[in-house]
């Protein structure tokens, strides 16, 4: 078995399944992964949503993609423990280690304040890497090629200003 | 168990696929995630720092396929269009902020819960940081960040700018963002805590 997929193979796997998604006789619907998070957030925090406006208008698509969430980790710990054999508890990625500290610390309090942020702007925009990206872009709806446009400025932008990358280049 | 039970009430009270399908979607879409190694840290910060380039080879490539066959799909009656509209404001800055914090926490919502089912700990606290931010933004939403996102100016998409040619549009759109992802050159920026578990001959960057 070989340990992991090429690019082009996921590709073309991840098109068949946003196009089953999207079908009459799949879900009626794009895929994204964004919306479940203020969703749990409400259940977790018990928040009544009567009161908020935000948790009545994505009561639907938040358990839809909550679903879809809970599948997707089983998906990856079986692939993770049965093909890759990359399952192993772990804190700080190799990456980070190398490009920026070896601080268990530094790393838990960036994942914190960066997944604050994450959820922050996703929900503003509406979508992230699948609603918006994967889905909007399929559909050559103009907000999602405004958003990865953005996306893609602030992410290469901010690894380049975050990250030591140059100093340790081999 | 009340939330899941809740959860899969709501589910089912729709027409979108039911909790047994849309579950396998799920499990199909972590298994490619997993096993492509797009959830890992090394390549979404990687892409950051431009030391990998397997994300968004993949993201164009399936973005290239799926626009072209979706748009036969919804020709065919086979397929609805779910466009999200432009809210100017709320794109911008949106995607700045994510842009931002997907280059730091080197994940994004959906390859989150995939690396936490890989047993990453610190994607935990991430994704923790993530239920606040929901809460935040559920809690402000009405008062601050609904106005911040500006006014709705429509679900418009590039094919409706050029009237009359709308499958020119799609099929041109489709094979240049599919060309792109051909010509990004492959860069790897391998994980050795991954590589050092392989035999020898089958660590890709031994080839």
């Amino acid at each position: 078995m070989i340990n992991r997929l090429p690019w082009w193979m996921g590709g073309i796997l991840l098109s068949g399944l946003l196009l089953l998604t999207f079908s009459v006789y799949g879900a009626d619907r794009p895929l994204g992964a964004s919306t479940y998070v203020p969703y749990m957030a409400g259940l977790i925090f018990d928040l009544d949503p009567e009161k908020y406006s935000y948790l009545k208008s994505i009561k639907f698509a938040g358990a839809w993609e909550g679903v879809l969430l809970i599948g997707a980790f089983v998906g990856g710990f079986i692939t993770s423990v049965f093909i890759t054999k990359s399952f192993r508890f772990s804190i700080i990625p190799t990456g980070w280690k190398k490009y920026k500290n070896n601080s268990v610390l530094s790393r838990l309090i960036w994942s914190f304040i960066s997944g604050f942020m994450m959820i922050i702007g996703a929900r503003l925009a509406g979508g992230c890497t699948s609603g918006h990206f994967m889905s909007g872009m399929s559909q050559l709806a103009i907000s999602s090629m405004i958003f990865g446009t953005v996306v893609m400025l602030a992410l290469v932008v901010t690894g380049r200003l975050f990250y030591n990358a140059k100093e340790t280049e081999s | 168990m009340n939330i899941l039970e809740s959860m899969f009430d709501t589910v089912i009270s729709e027409p979108h696929g039911s909790l047994a399908l849309i579950f396998l979607i799920g499990v199909v879409f972590g298994g490619i995630i997993q096993y492509t190694r797009v959830d890992k840290f090394e390549k979404i910060a990687g892409f950051a720092m431009l030391k990998d380039t397997i994300v968004p080879k993949m993201l164009f490539l399936t973005v290239g396929i799926t626009s072209i066959g979706l748009y036969f799909m919804v020709e065919a009656g086979w397929a609805n269009w779910h466009i999200k509209p432009v809210m100017l404001m709320g794109l911008i800055v949106g995607g700045i902020l994510f842009g931002a914090s997907m280059a730091i926490f080197g994940k994004c919502p959906g390859t989150g819960p995939v690396s936490v089912a890989e047993g990453r700990i610190d994607v935990l606290v991430g994704a923790i940081g993530g239920l606040f931010g929901g809460l935040v933004f559920t809690l402000y939403f009405d008062d601050f960040f609904k106005p911040l996102m500006g006014s709705n100016m429509g679900k418009i998409t590039l094919p409706e700018l050029f009237a009359g040619h709308e499958q020119l549009v799609v099929l041109i759109f489709g094979i240049t963002v599919t060309l792109i992802s051909i010509l990004i050159p492959k860069r790897e920026f391998f994980d050795e805590a991954d590589l050092s578990q392989l035999p020898d001959e089958a660590r890709p960057d031994r080839k």
